[in-house]
């Protein structure tokens, strides 16, 4: 068997029954893994009656094909759950080393159900799968955590909750190899709500590859065409993904106070030039990537990895911050807590807008950045104002009258492009399944980065195309499973064409593009089955009435409504965004048919 | 109504095509899928010459009076975007690539460049090379895997994100085919440059 290891691992935390299963094959061709595969057992696993937050809720850890066969950046796996942010299916990824190590364990994917009585920690090595006593970790942070479980890169990698997690923040995040992170949606809360602190693994098992000389040549032009994109060879690991704060922000779709503005005027500041002129202590990567973004910073109080680029937008220019130590420092702090940073910072965002308004008491003030801190901190343990924040914007906004000031899509706040000024990038916004999330699709490359041509980024007519086209793509990349970095510089043919040499099943591009659509349509119907509707794909009303008041993208709104329309005719759905009966026929999902009717 | 901006590409490459001499005064077409429809070059109509009335808009899936005025090749255009993930299509006349597609099934290329991008071209051969089911059906297949095939003493076709996209690979295709002409005019030992050249073949 090329790629897939063929077992799937279920631990039961409440019976502490622990069992083998084999993979279903069929199924793994047809969803691949991570993403697509994680969203197929969820469908089967999580039904609309299940609270996020209650034991029959489960996480769903796994890899892809691609996972630990030492391709290009395949280091990554993924956590699928249903969200207790959104309500949605949600799946996050994460890179690192604990994926490919996962994979080593021999194991496609790890079903954690149920909920134990006491804090635990699990343990997969070679000696066993073994559920250990946790109550001495149990409120302690990542990075303490990560240590004290043994993390070692190569041979034992840990992944774990913080306290955001254990106190059921629904912007908690999964924290792997100490500062990656499983973040969007709140997984951290779901791991805490069983009582589960760590996933500790170690594996020997490496994954098969079927055709070695069509995979060597796949490794081979993979490697050219990243070495020749001046992206993923020179501005990546140069600046990180921060070099995008200048660029964005020239194009006038930097999201600014909360979206009040779309251009940041100290966004200097906060670029990654500054980053790597004032704070940059050296460059890391995840396993077998040689991009290379990753970057540990330093500042008087902290060193770490990161901060991103979303996150240097959330707590910076969203929270009309230039003060980029401080960004650093709560990027730290954040990472510690287990806290997923998009949604943090623009929910700090949120109060402080709400705060200048008079609506909630608070001294959160656009600008204060010596309170990002000590409110983060507040939000992980749900102390003072932080018990307001804790569970997102949307939740905050609403208990105040004014979930209009939340700038989120099915309560998942955006991350760092304006809508408004790019319009397709509002469209992925308004259609992503588990809400308001840039890497459902590269629109970033489109409108603004030219990958793989520029195309205006205020054209409305066509966009529905684009907007399908790379929603597909990014789902089949998501269930391989690769970085989307890798993408900026390398095709989808050659995902197809490595896929191919590993599993020596023949996938074409086409062939790749459809598992994405697959996957696509059917979190398309799990959300359909907990009750979604048409008039959840939409923008927060300030993106479709208020003008950028502006620069280069000045007197811009989305304009939703006819992206929307073509989107729905276009994806094979009907004008509520239901998919048609020939739709799942094609995708092979008529057995859902009554879903969707 | 069909946005300025779409117009405008259209133009733009049109003209670009016949300029470069990858079609005839009247030859090639050109399309672009927007989201269940698409824009095609009208029947008969110069690409180097569009006027906004040359360009029709009709169903990807269903007929409507559209098709009336499309390109003869819409049926192909159709297929490829019904089967492919691609978004704009360049269907053009590249005179040394239809050289070379008349003597061998596949062309793979001995420069950098196309080496580079397109790796292999596959050589697709059909009696009636133009309006056909059948052609529609062999393009789309080599399509699924390939950004850019030839029709044997036809033309090629490529497909994109993108017209300019598409336009690229036609215009890398036809200048590795002149370099290779060129190359068999030189008549000596061609030195391989490349690593791994030999993958090429089973692209």
């Amino acid at each position: 068997m090329g790629g897939w290891m063929g077992k799937i691992l279920d631990v039961n935390l409440t019976s502490g029954e622990i069992t083998i299963k084999p993979l279903d094959m069929e199924m793994a061709q047809q969803y691949l893994g991570g993403r697509g595969l994680g969203a197929r057992l969820l469908w089967d696993e999580v039904g609309p009656d299940v609270d996020p937050l209650s034991e029959r809720n489960v996480l769903i850890f796994t890899t892809g094909p691609l996972t630990g066969t030492g391709y290009q950046t395949s280091n990554r796996f993924s956590v699928s759950t249903k969200s207790p942010l959104t309500g949605t299916v949600l799946d996050a990824n994460s890179g690192g080393y604990w994926g490919m190590q996962f994979k080593r364990t021999g194991f496609d994917g790890l079903i954690v159900r149920g909920k134990s009585p006491s804090p635990v920690y699990l343990e997969i090595t070679p000696a066993g799968v073994h559920i250990k006593d946790a109550s001495g970790l149990w409120g302690k942070r990542v990075r303490e955590t990560t240590s004290l479980l043994g993390q070692n890169n190569n041979r034992r990698n840990v992944l774990c909750i913080g306290p955001a997690g254990e106190n059921l923040s629904r912007i908690a995040a999964i924290m792997n190899d100490g500062e990656r992170s499983l973040a969007r949606g709140g997984p951290g809360a779901v791991m805490g709500s069983k009582n589960l602190k760590a996933i500790v693994v170690e594996g020997k098992d490496r994954p098969e590859v079927l055709d070695q000389e069509l995979f060597k040549f796949m490794l081979y032009e993979t490697r050219k065409l990243l070495k020749a994109s001046p992206l993923t060879s020179q501005a990546l690991p140069e600046f990180g993904t921060v070099v995008m704060m200048n660029i964005v922000n020239a194009v006038g779709a930097l999201p600014t106070r909360n979206f009040r503005q779309a251009q940041f005027e100290h966004a200097e500041d906060i670029s990654g030039e500054t980053l790597k002129e004032k704070y940059l202590v050296k460059n890391t990567a995840c396993w077998a990537c040689p991009i290379g973004c990753t970057r540990v910073s330093k500042t008087d109080k902290v060193e770490g990895e990161g901060p991103e680029y979303e996150t240097t937008w959330a707590f910076g220019a969203q929270c009309g911050i230039n003060d980029l130590a401080a960004i650093i420092e709560a990027n730290t702090l954040c990472n510690d807590l287990g806290m997923d940073t998009i949604s943090a910072g623009s929910t700090i965002a949120c109060a402080m807008e709400l705060s200048e308004l008079g609506l909630l008491d608070s001294d959160l003030r656009f600008g204060r950045a010596d309170l990002l801190a000590p409110t983060l901190e507040a939000m992980a343990y749900r102390r003072d104002v932080g018990a307001e924040l804790a569970d997102g914007s949307l939740r905050l906004a609403t208990k105040v009258g004014r979930p209009d000031l939340s700038m989120s899509v099915k309560g998942l706040e955006m991350p760092a492009y304006d809508p408004r000024g790019m319009q397709g990038q509002g469209l992925l916004y308004a259609t992503s399944n588990r809400g308001a999330c840039h890497m459902r699709g590269n629109m970033l490359g489109l409108e603004v980065l030219g990958l793989p041509k520029l195309i205006d980024r205020f054209q409305v007519q066509g966009k529905s195309s684009y907007v399908i086209l790379h929603q597909n793509a990014a789902a089949a990349i998501d269930s391989l499973v690769i970085c989307k970095f890798t993408n900026m510089g390398v095709a989808e043919e050659y995902f197809a064409r490595a896929l191919s040499a590993i599993t020596g099943i023949k996938y074409a591009t086409g062939d790749l593009i459809r598992v994405g659509e697959r996957v696509w349509n059917l979190e398309r119907l799990y959300n359909l089955r907990e009750g979604f509707t048409r008039a959840d794909d939409t923008l927060p009303p300030r993106l479709l009435q208020e003008a950028i008041p502006d620069g280069p993208s000045k007197g811009w709104v989305n304009h939703l409504e006819p992206m929307l329309k073509e989107y729905y005719r276009a994806r094979g759905w009907d004008e509520n965004g239901v998919p048609l009966r020939t739709k799942l026929e094609e995708l092979g999902l008529s057995e859902w048919m009554e879903v969707a009717a | 109504m069909i946005d300025e901006r779409i117009y405008e590409q259209f133009c733009e490459i049109g003209r670009d095509l016949y300029t470069a001499g990858m079609i005839s005064s009247h030859g090639g077409n050109i399309s672009i899928r927007v989201g269940d429809r698409v824009i095609i070059k009208r029947r008969g109509a110069q690409l180097g010459r569009l006027k906004p009335h040359d360009l029709i808009e009709t169903g990807l899936f269903k007929n409507d009076s559209g098709v009336a005025l499309a390109s003869t090749e819409l049926l192909a255009h159709r297929t490829i975007y019904m089967r492919t993930p691609a978004l704009a299509i360049v269907h053009c006349h590249p005179r040394a690539a239809i050289a070379f597609s008349l003597s061998r099934d596949e062309i793979v290329p001995i420069d950098n460049e196309a080496s580079y991008l397109l790796k292999k071209v596959p050589v697709i051969t059909e009696e009636f090379a133009s309006g056909t089911p059948e052609m529609a059906n062999k393009l789309a297949d080599a399509l699924t895997a390939y950004k850019i095939v030839m029709l044997r003493g036809h033309g090629s076709f490529a497909i994109g994100q993108t017209l300019d996209e598409a336009f690229h690979w036609s215009t890398t295709l036809e200048e590795s085919c002149q370099i290779a002409l060129w190359a068999k005019l030189i008549n000596e030992p061609f030195i391989e440059y490349r690593g791994m050249s030999q993958g090429y073949t089973r692209w």
